[in-house]
């Protein structure tokens, strides 16, 4: 994730994707954008592919910089001794194929999502979990992300593999952000935040077209607790409460110089121009299967009417 | 666990006792070196400072163009192949490909298949070296020492600039008239599996189902300690153990032959070394990018060069007549189906498995 990212091109749509879905313009030297959006009269949101002109006048699509927020899955591990093109097309082009079959909505850690496996010791041969995505990781096909919840008192997390054809459903519940990338501390939370009835209904968004940030602060259990919280700049946990000395401690063992770390960073990320071209190879099937799904609910709509 | 040791000569299995008894014979064999034999030509140009100007380097482009434009590789169709007939016993050609990673599928059933993805470079072959005149090399007298000899296929991958390697080198080619290739490989084949020169191998080579060996240098580890060279525990992490904790231990007794025997297990070099992964089962082949799917891992590191056979393993040779020599392309000119799957595979596009 290009989170602390120092480019001056991706600090200006950084800020705006954050907060806006709109995002106007990628770099302000010698490209111009325009961002067409058409709103539904669902309130639905349609962003359609900005068109950028570059300095010979041809016109080259390219996708809207929160392609990488929403589809993180599609950008492969940076790790470089292991990088191959063709692989990554390929890989790519499934993803693409698996897409094509099922909605893989858009969701972010925080968002409560219900997801029904194809489970053979079911009583109905299928399995549906709700929770709260607390982590999500891997590139390509390995692509996963874990949901929690507790079930009669019992804290439960399930890891599913987001492109494993035993997946019959996934839904987004409630799609929202919270203020860290991880909420793993929340198994040394309270139980009430980790809780959430298995039968809940999706909840429809005021505005669609910002997704809203959930700026919770959790209260954890007190101490022995899994990892040391102290030490990891939480911003949704409360006051830790801790004796000066684990801050002490903590303060010796941190690394403030990795944020002006530039080859660190530029390591762990994919280059921005390359983020544009994988999303732009994309892009068009994306928002084709976009589109197809909308009909398709619309049609349902209006058969049910 | 019973653990075998293969020399180049001979074969030496023997039965252990104790799970931790090593087997510690006279091994002199040189395991890897970094040189290749005496008797290969000298690759490389070594280019010094080549003050070049951009006209004379335009010049020498052309050069080159000219010369391989008029000699293209024939293709499939055209080669004058006596139709020969497929055995049991024939042994075909292989192909060079490079190992580009890892890609995770499923089974009809829901399981998950590690398979490793293998791009088929530009194969195409060199030349042919019929057993009699085989025989006689250096190499092939000592693979047909006490056997019948067979043929050997001469296959070259990736072409590149003739600029880059030496006069030596690209005269290889020029009988040819092919773009020097960065790779070469041998395969052994039987007479009625030879190919003419030039004769492009593809992954239509292989056929979905079938199994593989894959030979392919191991990941180099450089210098490494007892534990991960040879899987000793080592010794207690704490509970007092004073610098004693991925170490060897013992070397010997005091008692037989009062030394320490060839072949005891020490830290050292691990890995690039050239081996073997036998019976591998491809799952997937991709016609339109030349890209194999095989189910398991492959020696090496990604982004590596790989040979790949028929295997030898005799349960899993070919019951039915697999492409032979090789693959060509239909001469209707209908295309093959581009991406073919194994029937036990799960395709992506098709509907999510219900248990």
């Amino acid at each position: 994730m290009l989170r602390r990212a120092v480019l001056q091109t991706f600090r200006q749509g950084l800020a705006q994707s954050f907060f806006k879905r709109n995002a106007v313009s990628l770099s302000e030297t010698t490209v111009t954008h325009q961002t067409v959006e058409t709103s539904d009269e669902g309130g639905e949101k349609f962003v359609s592919t900005q068109k950028t002109g570059d300095e010979s006048g041809n016109t080259v699509i390219v996708a809207p910089p929160e392609f990488r927020f929403m589809y993180p899955e599609f950008l492969p591990d940076p790790a470089m001794e292991t990088r191959n093109r063709l692989k990554e097309k390929l890989e790519r082009m499934d993803m693409l194929q698996r897409r094509s079959v099922i909605e893989i909505p858009e969701f972010y850690t925080g968002s409560v999502m219900a997801v029904t496996v194809s489970d053979a010791n079911s009583p109905n041969k299928f399995a549906r979990f709700v929770g709260i995505c607390i982590q999500r990781g891997g590139s390509g096909l390995r692509a996963w992300f874990i949901l929690r919840n507790v079930v009669e008192k019992q804290g439960v997390e399930i890891l599913y593999e987001m492109y494993c054809p035993l997946i019959q459903k996934i839904e987004v519940l409630r799609l929202e952000r919270r203020l860290d990338e991880s909420l793993l501390y929340l198994r040394d939370a309270l139980p009430e935040y980790s809780t959430f009835p298995l039968d809940m209904e999706p909840e429809r968004r005021l505005n669609n077209l910002v997704v809203p940030i959930n700026p919770l602060k959790v209260k954890l259990r007190p101490r022995p607790w899994l990892e040391r919280w102290e030490r990891q700049n939480l911003q949704g946990v409360e006051d830790l409460n801790l004796p000066q000395r684990f801050y002490d401690k903590a303060e010796k063992v941190a690394k403030p110089w990795e944020k002006y770390d530039l080859m660190l960073h530029y390591r762990k990320t994919i280059p921005a121009e390359e983020q544009e071209k994988i999303f732009a190879e994309v892009q068009s099937q994306l928002q084709q299967q976009e589109l197809k799904r909308k009909m398709r609910r619309r049609r349902g709509s209006d058969n049910e009417q | 666990m019973l653990s075998i040791v293969f020399h180049k000569r001979r074969r030496l299995v023997r039965r252990l006792f104790f799970n931790h008894e090593q087997i510690r014979t006279m091994s002199r064999v040189k395991r890897r070196t970094t040189h290749p034999p005496y008797w290969h030509v000298l690759k490389n140009v070594q280019r010094g400072d080549e003050k070049i100007s951009s006209d004379n380097l335009r010049f020498v482009r052309e050069v080159i163009q000219d010369k391989y434009k008029n000699k293209s590789p024939i293709k499939g169709s055209d080669l004058d192949i006596e139709k020969t007939e497929w055995d049991p016993k024939t042994k075909r050609s292989g192909v060079i490909a490079r190992n580009i990673g890892v890609q995770h599928m499923w089974e009809k059933d829901g399981k998950k298949v590690i398979c490793t993805v293998l791009h088929v470079l530009d194969n195409h072959v060199i030349r042919y070296v019929p057993p009699e005149e085989y025989a006689k090399s250096i190499i092939g007298a000592k693979v047909f020492r006490n056997r019948k000899p067979l043929g050997c296929l001469v296959v070259g991958a990736e072409a590149a600039n003739p600029d880059r390697f030496t006069k030596q080198y690209c005269s290889l080619f020029n009988e040819v008239g092919l773009l020097p290739k960065k790779r070469l490989a041998r395969f052994i084949v039987t007479p009625n599996a030879a190919l003419p020169p030039c004769t492009p191998l593809t992954a239509g080579h292989f056929v979905i189902g079938q199994a593989v060996d894959v030979y392919g240098k191991t990941i180099d580890y450089g210098f490494q300690g007892v534990v991960k060279r040879w899987g000793f525990k080592g010794g207690p992490a704490s509970h007092g153990a004073t610098k004693f904790h991925r170490r060897g231990g013992t070397i010997g007794t005091g008692r037989d032959k009062a030394r320490v025997w060839p072949g005891q297990k020490m830290p050292g070099h691990m890995g690039s070394e050239k081996r073997f992964c036998r019976g591998l089962k491809i799952v997937r082949i991709n016609m339109k990018y030349n890209v194999i799917y095989v189910k398991g891992t492959v020696p090496g590191p990604t982004n590596s060069i790989v040979q790949i056979f028929d295997t030898l393993l005799p349960r899993r040779k070919f019951t039915e007549a697999p492409p032979h020599p090789t693959y060509f392309p239909p001469e209707d000119g209908t295309l093959p189906q581009e991406d073919i799957w194994d029937s036990n595979l799960h395709v992506f596009g098709s509907p999510s498995i219900s248990v």
